[in-house]
């Protein structure tokens, strides 16, 4: 019978990797939702993100924070770029599977040519501490970003809920024409949240950065596990995307801890489908 | 006639592939042309449920991969020659598929992403049993001593051949059902199942069907693509490549046609492939993503869209107007009352989550009449003719339709049966032309009409509502007053015995209100029982022989119309007390 | 007027046929430079391969691309092979297996190479294997994990780790420990189920029952997993004498890692094929063990060439900006599978496949890895395998003593 102290442990760390799940997923969901734009270079530019951190804080051996100063409001340029050239090819929803695929071959490419297939891992002082509480350790990187996961999510749904632009951007989602009747312009709409998903992705991918050693062939890794958290979350749906993330991530977590590691995914998965197919709602 | 010389040049074309070892060219050839056979099966398998009918499936791996390992397994431990293993792989794969269909296809949500992320579910439970069983265990299986039959001397070209085969069996399955009556239904689920089912089209049934060929494909692929890599691992069978790659190659190729997603698979195979070179790998690499952005960008509808546009290569033709033989004509029924009783519902309830929108409806409507139905906005009209149509399922109360009870049964069942609606908003099937709308109705309604006899008698409808100038236009080319007469149409052509006509009258002018409430008259003339939801007083009065109101889900008059409208609690409903 | 169109039309043909050929350069993927002015002549001979240069195993493709150009480099501003220039064809397989074969397809039946080398870790390496076996040809191999797989008979294993690594490396590895004095009690044992790792695990597994180590943990886990949380608390709570993990990549760290969160350290931990520079860099490496065949350090650095090699290498690597430039296990393995071909050819002075296979079973050939034979079961020979360190950032062999880093002993917790 595995201890409380395990099952606690374990607890613990499902909890983070959901959070990480939900946080590279929070753009992807935006985007997804309200531009139905799937975005499979999400990936690709939360490991760029990564990259680049690894590049300012541990090559060029800038503070972490500085880094990320940097990097996130250049990936919400970057964003901005990305839309405004779906919107000039008017790309619809299946074409933005591929041009986002295509720009994804070619970012990993771009990230093989500067870094090499070889594996890069920012060493950070700071970056393997634990807090311990009671017979529990907390890594602070991880609860940090779990922190930073959550009150993006927070703050992204109570931006969508109560402020003009969220409500603009949502009626606009909704129902594009109606919408512009009441002067809601939806390209510059479409463009600050493309920024903002970009941007979410660059945050994520300074957390990768910290907490996992990076390669090329990575950014594919994610895709899968993302993706369903994405979509069981709702497309669009802030809180949903955490909230599916812990799902997956604990009921993984928990497996490995009491069964065997490798169940790990038939239950996460089975549970999920559980949930779609019993649940009259979605989370 | 022509298809059969259509056909014929299909397997000229096969055999031509086939007997290519015969003139020995270089292995890798074989080799190369049998990834690109792969990839075509792959993605035609995967387009026949997901392109058709837009259910985008991305469990496309789990099918191949239960193929993949049915003939590792098979062929390994077990002994059994080759050519049965890919049977029992198709076999495996397509029961798989039935199962999840038997279980996802009934529930209504569980559409559009969702089921993209239930397949994929599918994908890691599968893999992961894989793994964790006798199936693999996590050592892998290894093919060594497995050899295919000896079509050629070198078993490198009989895989090939294989693979010829299995690209050739999807094309042709993705062909037939294309031009089938299971592909117009496909079709039709694409752009608006709910319709598509209230018109006849067994849902249910088709998408099943659908996903059991694309499975079965997936399978048998699978199985020969075991021999081919001669080693089957978890981590390279269940890989995200599978369906990713078969959705990039279907887009690309065009996903609404049989041909679409083979020449995606031919392209980026080769293209993949084009840019091996040991130098300048990570360049290439890119080089390959650049070019995909690229072909998608200047082709948004993939190539085969692309081509359909420019040459409007299939839109069929609306056939001569006078070899239309006139639709068989029902005797007029006389007027009123005289007709037995061909609707009754008996006590009808129905809620959502709080709401009751039916609380005990009764009443009946006579063979011949043009019943009315009227009420106030959220009266429960729209809900009676969803519940009598079949969209929603009465939680108590009977609803006989020519001595059936409809509450039980699946909307198309009922459509079968001779009961038609049209929709307050048109919905038609946007990317199916006008002359296909209707033409789908005549197909599955309860005319059950074959192809051309079904293209004639939408000619004949389109011809009644006067939109058959029209016919090869898409629905958006339309006004409103066009998509409603459309709607319409569509509605006739099931050759109903009873059509619901759901506010068919509201957007239109005054002179297209006249042109309308004639044809209403013509239809009812012509047989047709009729009920006809409005808001538009005077020409409920025109038309109709009795009056319904409902009011909050009840009823609270049925008669004759003059008498009604008089009555109290009527003007207090519509009115408010003040005037009553 | 016609002279001018036809001058055009001339210098168009030119233009269009140099850009075929250049083309057809580029399809044929030139890698090796044509050497200028030196010993060798003739046409070349050409040696086809393909590696991982793009994909997840993209990172030891690279490393065996260096260790092969190297080599090549080095035979061409000599003597070349049989006097003749060696030219090495390489594709890029992108990490998968059914694009090895159609490469490898290509290169014997299209490009019509003279010999081939095998690709990169076990998978590809049974494609390619399976084409040889199709044509006739020979295939050394070098990152083969699987021996009992092996069953071509004109295969040549050069990752020698004998024919039963799952009894041999256990034993070989728990004499190790048990030399220095502190011999383990317990053993937890935690292994990715990748199929080259996995059944050496489970060897490893059986081998540790039988020395009378006591299990007090056995996990399996899926190979990219990403989260080792649970899998620490569970290693942690046993808190064995030894752990065995069966990693491939970055597995092994991330383990690491996670126990230090826990702030655990573990007190003897193997890795079974840990990616190189990440574990030797990080802190939490310090002292973990693992296979290998070669380090850059004496006595392999006496072995025929290896001095040249690992100075080429290292120089190669950086400027080509690896993270670990030394030249190690996987480099090594590359290199030998030149000197094993270049031994055969030049002994039988043949390029066909069926005399130099008969020649490598019949005899020794000496290389940076020591001498390898050929000639047991499967074509295996003896097992080369030895334990390394991670000892201040570095990869250094501790066992067994004799090919130890000078001065350097296997440190225990």
């Amino acid at each position: 019978m595995p201890s409380a102290t395990l099952l606690g442990q374990s607890l613990l760390s499902g909890i983070f990797i959901g959070g990480l799940y939900g946080l590279l997923g929070l753009g992807l969901s935006l985007s997804w939702g309200y531009l139905r734009l799937i975005n499979l270079a999400h990936f690709a530019l939360a490991f760029l993100g990564a990259y680049l951190t690894y590049q300012l804080a541990g090559v060029a051996g800038m503070h972490i924070l500085l880094a990320v100063l940097i990097i996130v409001p250049a990936f919400f340029v970057l964003g901005v770029a990305m839309q405004w050239l779906f919107t000039r090819f008017s790309v619809g929803e299946f074409a933005s599977l591929l041009v986002s695929f295509g720009m994804t071959v070619i970012i990993e490419s771009a990230i093989q040519w500067l870094w090499t297939a070889d594996m890069r891992k920012l060493q950070l002082e700071q970056g393997t501490v634990s807090l311990q509480v009671g017979t529990l350790f907390v890594p602070v990187t991880e609860a940090l970003m779990f922190a930073v996961a959550a009150a993006l999510s927070v703050a992204t749904w109570a931006w969508l809920r109560f402020t003009y632009v969220g409500k603009a951007m949502r009626a606009s989602a909704e129902n594009p024409e109606i919408a512009a009747a009441f002067g809601v312009d939806h390209r510059r709409l479409a463009l600050l949240l493309s920024g903002v998903a970009a941007a979410y992705a660059g945050v994520a991918g300074t957390f990768v950065a910290v907490i996992y050693t990076l390669s090329p062939a990575q950014i594919f890794a994610w895709m899968g596990v993302v993706f369903a958290v994405v979509i069981l979350g709702g497309l669009g749906n802030p809180l949903g995307v955490l909230v599916a993330g812990l799902v997956i991530g604990v009921s993984e977590s928990m497996t490995m801890a009491v069964i065997a590691p490798t169940w790990a995914p038939l239950v996460s998965f089975t549970l999920l489908i559980l949930v779609l197919v019993l649940r009259p709602d979605r989370i | 006639m022509r298809w059969q010389y259509r056909a014929a040049a299909f397997v000229c074309v096969a055999a031509v592939f086939a007997a290519l070892p015969a003139f020995r060219p270089p292995a890798f050839v074989e080799s190369f042309l049998y990834l690109v056979f792969f990839w075509v099966a792959l993605a035609t398998s995967w387009n026949v449920l997901s392109g058709y009918s837009g259910y985008f499936s991305f469990g496309h791996g789990a099918f191949y991969g239960t193929g993949t390992y049915a003939t590792a397994v098979l062929a390994t431990r077990y002994e059994i020659p080759f050519v049965w293993t890919l049977l029992a792989a198709g076999l495996m794969a397509a029961l798989l598929g039935v199962v999840i269909g038997a279980v996802v296809f009934r529930v209504r949500r569980l559409r559009g992403e969702l089921f993209a992320l239930l397949t994929l579910a599918v994908t890691y439970v599968v893999a992961t049993i894989v793994l964790n069983t006798r199936i693999d265990g996590g050592p892998g299986v290894f093919l060594s001593g497995v050899s295919p039959p000896k079509l050629y001397p070198n078993a490198g070209s009989t895989i090939y051949v294989f693979g010829v085969g299995i690209a050739f069996a999807s094309l042709a399955t993705a062909w037939a059902v294309q031009y089938s009556r299971l592909g117009r239904g496909l079709f039709a689920i694409h752009d608006d199942e709910d319709v598509a089912e209230v018109l006849g089209v067994p849902t249910f049934r088709f998408k099943l069907a659908a996903l059991a060929l694309s499975s079965f494909l997936a399978g048998v692929a699978g199985g020969i693509h075991a021999l081919f890599v001669t080693y089957v691992t978890v981590s390279e069978t269940f890989a995200v490549t599978v369906p990713v790659f078969v959705i990039l190659m279907s887009v690309l190729g065009g996903a609404r046609h049989w041909l679409g997603p083979a020449i995606g698979a031919a392209f980026i195979t080769a293209l993949s492939y084009a840019f091996v070179s040991g130098d300048s790998a990570v360049a290439s690499r890119a080089l390959v993503g650049l070019i995909l952005i690229l072909v998608i960008l200047f082709l948004p509808h993939g190539v085969m869209g692309f081509a359909a546009s420019r040459w409007r290569l299939f839109r069929p033709q609306l056939p001569e107007a006078n070899d239309a033989a006139a639709p068989e004509q029902r005797p007029a029924a006389p007027g009123r009352a005289a007709g037995a009783v061909l609707l009754s519902c008996d006590n009808v309830r129905l809620g959502f989550r709080g709401v009751q929108a039916l609380a005990g409806v009764s009443l009946e409507v006579r063979e011949g009449e043009i019943l009315g139905l009227v009420g106030p906005n959220g009266s429960g009209k729209s809900t009676l003719v969803n519940a009598i149509s079949g969209y929603y399922r009465p939680d108590f109360g009977r609803i006989l339709f020519a001595g059936e009870d409809l509450v039980k049964k699946d909307a198309h069942r009922i459509a079968r049966l001779g009961v038609a609606r049209t929709y307050q908003i048109p919905r038609p099937f946007l990317r199916l032309s006008i002359l296909e709308n209707v033409a789908l109705a005549a197909t599955f309604g309860a005319a059950a009409l074959d192809r051309k006899a079904a293209h004639r008698e939408a000619g004949h409808w389109l011809r009644f509502v006067g939109l058959a100038e029209r016919s090869s236009a898409l629905p958006s080319e339309l006004n409103l007053h066009q998509r409603k007469f459309l709607e319409l149409a569509r509605a006739l052509a099931c050759r109903p015995r009873l059509v619901l006509l759901d506010e068919v009258l509201s957007g239109l002018t005054p002179a297209e209100i006249t042109s309308a409430v004639a044809l209403v008259r013509e239809i009812r003339r012509r047989g047709t029982t009729i009920v006809f939801i409005e808001h538009n007083m005077r020409a409920v009065l025109e038309l109709v022989d009795s009056l319904v109101v409902l009011n909050y889900g009840e009823v609270i008059a049925q008669g004759l119309p003059r008498e009604v409208v008089r009555q109290q609690d009527v003007v207090t409903a519509y009115l408010g007390a003040a005037h009553a | 007027m016609k002279s001018t169109r036809q001058g055009v039309s001339a210098a168009l043909f030119a233009a269009a046929r140099g850009f075929v050929t250049a083309l057809a350069l580029g399809v044929l993927g030139l890698t090796a430079a044509v050497p200028a002015g030196a010993a060798p002549s003739g046409p070349p001979i050409r040696i086809g391969a393909t590696l991982a240069l793009t994909g997840p195993l993209a990172s030891t493709g690279f490393v065996h691309k260096i260790a092969g150009e190297v080599f090549v480099e080095q035979i061409n501003k000599k003597d070349g092979l049989l006097g003749r220039p060696v030219e090495w064809v390489v594709l890029d397989d992108q990490s998968k297996p059914d694009l090895t074969r159609t490469l490898y397809d290509r290169l014997i039946t299209a490009d019509k190479v003279d010999l081939v080398v095998g690709p990169y870790a076990t998978g590809p390496i049974l494609s390619a294997m399976a084409v040889a076996e199709r044509h006739g040809k020979m295939l050394i191999h070098n990152s083969f994990g699987i021996p009992k797989l092996a069953k071509y008979d004109m295969q040549f294993p050069i990752y020698s780790f004998g024919m039963e690594p799952e009894q041999t490396f256990p034993n070989t590895l728990l004499d190790a420990l048990a030399a220095s004095g502190k011999a383990p009690g317990t053993v937890a044992i935690v292994t990715s189920k990748f199929p080259s790792v996995h059944f050496l695990s489970v060897g490893a597994r059986e081998v540790a029952k039988k020395r009378g180590l006591r299990e007090l943990l056995y996990l399996e886990f899926e190979f990219g997993n990403r989260d080792f949380g649970a899998i620490a608390a569970r290693v942690r709570d046993a808190d064995p004498d030894f752990l065995w993990i069966g990693s491939v990549g970055l597995e092994g760290n991330m383990l690491l890692e996670a126990l230090k969160k826990l702030n655990y350290s573990p007190k003897i931990h193997f890795h079974l094929y840990p990616a190189p520079a990440p574990l030797a860099l990080a802190p939490e490496g310090q002292n973990a063990l693992s296979l290998t065949l070669f380090e850059p350090h004496p006595p392999f650095s006496r072995f025929p060439e290896a001095e040249e090699f690992i100075k080429l290498y290292r120089e190669r690597a950086v400027k080509a900006n690896l993270a670990y430039p030394e030249a190690d296990m996987q480099a090594a393995l590359q290199y030998a599978t030149w000197q094993v071909l270049r031994a055969a050819v030049t002994a039988t002075k043949s390029l066909d496949d069926k005399v130099l296979a008969q020649w490598i079973r019949n005899n020794r050939v000496d290389t940076v890895l020591g001498t390898l034979r050929f000639s047991g079961a499967g074509n295996y020979g003896d097992d080369l395998s030895k334990v390394k360190q991670v000892q201040n950032g570095k990869w250094v062999v501790v066992w067994p003593k004799e090919f130890a880093a000078p001065g350097v002993k296997l440190l225990m917790p």
